[in-house]
């Protein structure tokens, strides 16, 4: 879904391997784009997280959502805040102190041209647990006419629940997974024709599992999560740290012949206060239950006599 | 006579028919695993799961285009510019080709855009017309192609995506049946690119099976994801099956038959 151009665009990055212009999910850890849901947590996160970024780089934004008022979701935005990791040359060469606000409408002011410095690292951090504000948001809806050149960042959430459906359908509700198959395909051809990235949320648990695999054949990108809880791994002691499993279920191969797709590896989720991270899945060593069963080994010994020498019989 | 000494030096006699060590069928691992020969006029491609068998569509343009053939592309699943990139990688100027008037190129991707909002042409209502019109359209600009004595191929990269613009199985099966019928034309073969995820994807993929020359399948490896294995290659010609794993790499695909991936990768 990356297009391509010639003049730079705020807030992206040119790929000289294959020619793509690349834009942050405003997930730094993950940095593409998704399409496909649990059961809805997780995945509004990862879309709010979509649209931050699209704000804080000025770029179009477009949200549509019928389960709830989109303007809900736009009011929820996070905050960007300042990261150790990212270095913010831009700002820091303007001004001296930097606060949140600053970075935000830095990035608005500044001609192209000086973004340029701060094309290696592509996105920023934000903070869950505080809201975007709504001044700078207000700057970056869709207009017909831009200014300057732009990106549109197309968010859809929950789309192909039942909410969606019109009245006259909602009855042949089996025809409904072909209207989203019409939808996403045609979506794919307007995405690839023009500077727009679009991230969709599917609640796939509503659908046959078959059905979307058409979906998924017309994304580029398809990203599935797991989440742990009511589920029996929710008690897995191996996995408390991460709330679930992200599954990148498609990396199509744009412009090339291989897909950047990491092979075997497999990711987990976690949702902080106020930070959404994606790791790689590592599972702790098996130390605790070691401890566990020495203990009960103990007391069983203590009838030799000396518990000091466990191999004395 | 000395001239031909010369020439005879650079061509390597297989069979009876001489092949030149140039020729990608030769030098590419991929081709020289397909073999479609001139005389292999219906190809199909089938992609199962999250598979992507775009790489063997771009390398029988390669060869396509090695052999001063002729190509009409038709765009449904990959934009024109994605053919054009990996083309510079694969050793093949689509641009140069289409200023010289081998390639035509039929672009429903990009007509949908320009059709969204007045609902005509790809999203009309009527979906006969949908595949009537993509059909005249190929029709016509294959017989601007087979002017010369070049044959002319005809390569539809997927023709499942009309399932998703709402045309009818039976519609797509006519439609893939007149493409078929261009090759009554001697000068004209065709190629087809489908995604089988569906049942209905599943109908389309297993006529085309039974009606092609070579018959590609390109899945994914069944015990799921590898970094040394990307995905296995069947390829079938009449009762002859061949079976190859691959590697895609940004610039190439390797393959190999199943159990020497280590050998070729780690040598």
């Amino acid at each position: 879904m990356e297009k391509n151009i010639q003049k730079s665009i705020p807030g992206t990055t040119f790929s000289t391997q294959n020619g793509q212009l690349l834009t942050s999910s405003g997930v730094p850890s993950l940095d593409s784009l998704l399409e496909e849901d649990f059961h809805g947590l997780y995945s509004k996160i990862l879309l709010k997280y979509f649209l931050a970024e699209g704000i804080v780089t000025s770029h179009s934004t477009f949200v549509a959502s019928q389960d709830t008022n989109p303007s809900s979701i736009v009011k929820e935005l996070p905050a960007v805040i300042d990261s150790d990791s990212e270095p913010e040359t831009d700002v820091q060469k303007i001004s001296g102190n930097s606060n949140k606000m600053k970075i935000a409408f830095r990035c608005q002011n500044l001609p192209t041209d000086d973004l340029s410095d701060n094309f290696k690292h592509i996105g920023h951090f934000y903070d869950l647990s505080k809201n975007i504000l709504k001044l700078k948001m207000e700057s970056s809806f869709l207009k017909d006419n831009p200014e300057r050149r732009s990106l549109l960042r197309i968010g859809i959430h929950s789309l192909g629940s039942p909410m969606w459906l019109p009245h006259s359908k909602s009855v042949h509700s089996i025809d409904s997974s072909r209207d989203l198959n019409l939808f996403i395909f045609c979506l794919r051809a307007l995405v690839r024709s023009a500077y727009a990235v679009a991230v969709i949320t599917i609640p796939t648990h509503l659908y046959h599992e078959i059905s979307l695999d058409r979906c998924i054949h017309s994304s580029d990108i398809a990203i599935r999560l797991q989440a742990f809880s009511g589920t029996e791994l929710e008690n897995n002691q191996s996995l408390s740290d991460y709330h679930g499993f992200f599954y990148l279920t498609k990396l199509a191969a744009i412009n090339s012949l291989a897909s950047r797709h990491p092979g075997s590896v497999e990711y987990a989720f976690k949702l902080r206060r106020k930070k959404f991270t994606i790791e790689m899945l590592h599972l702790p060593p098996d130390i605790g239950e070691d401890r566990e069963n020495k203990k009960e080994k103990v007391p069983s010994l203590a009838c030799g006599g000396s518990n000091n020498h466990l191999l004395e019989f | 006579m000395e001239k031909n000494g010369k020439e005879i030096r650079i061509f390597v006699v297989l069979g009876q028919t001489m092949i030149s060590l140039a020729d990608p069928r030769v030098s590419n691992p991929v081709l020289a695993a397909l073999q479609v020969k001139l005389e292999d006029r219906i190809v199909s491609v089938r992609e199962n799961g999250t598979a992507d068998a775009n790489f063997i569509l771009t390398h029988l343009i390669k060869q396509i285009l090695y052999e001063k053939n002729r190509l009409c592309l038709v765009n449904l699943h990959n934009p024109l510019q994605h053919y054009h990139n990996v083309g510079k990688k694969l050793g093949y100027d689509l641009g140069k080709a289409l200023k010289d008037n081998a390639v035509k190129v039929v672009e429903p991707l990009s007509e949908i855009v320009s059709s969204i909002e007045s609902e005509e042409d790809y999203l009309q209502e009527d979906k006969e017309s949908i595949v009537k019109c993509l059909y005249f359209n190929i029709k016509k600009s294959l017989e601007e192609l087979t002017d010369g004595d070049n044959q002319a191929y005809l390569i539809i990269d997927d023709v499942s995506h009309l399932l998703d613009l709402g045309v009818e199985v039976a519609l797509v099966l006519d439609f893939v049946n007149y493409c078929v019928n261009l090759i009554d034309n001697d000068k004209i073969s065709v190629v087809f690119n489908t995604h089988a995820s569906t049942k209905t994807d599943e109908i389309i993929c297993n006529s085309l099976q039974y009606i092609a020359d070579v018959h590609v399948e390109v899945s994914p490896l069944k015990t799921g994801h590898s970094t040394d294995v990307t995905g296995v290659i069947t390829v079938q010609k009449q009762s002859k099956r061949s079976q190859y794993h691959f590697k895609a790499f940004d610039r190439g695909i390797k393959t190999f038959h199943p159990g020497e991936t280590i050998y070729h990768l780690y040598q």
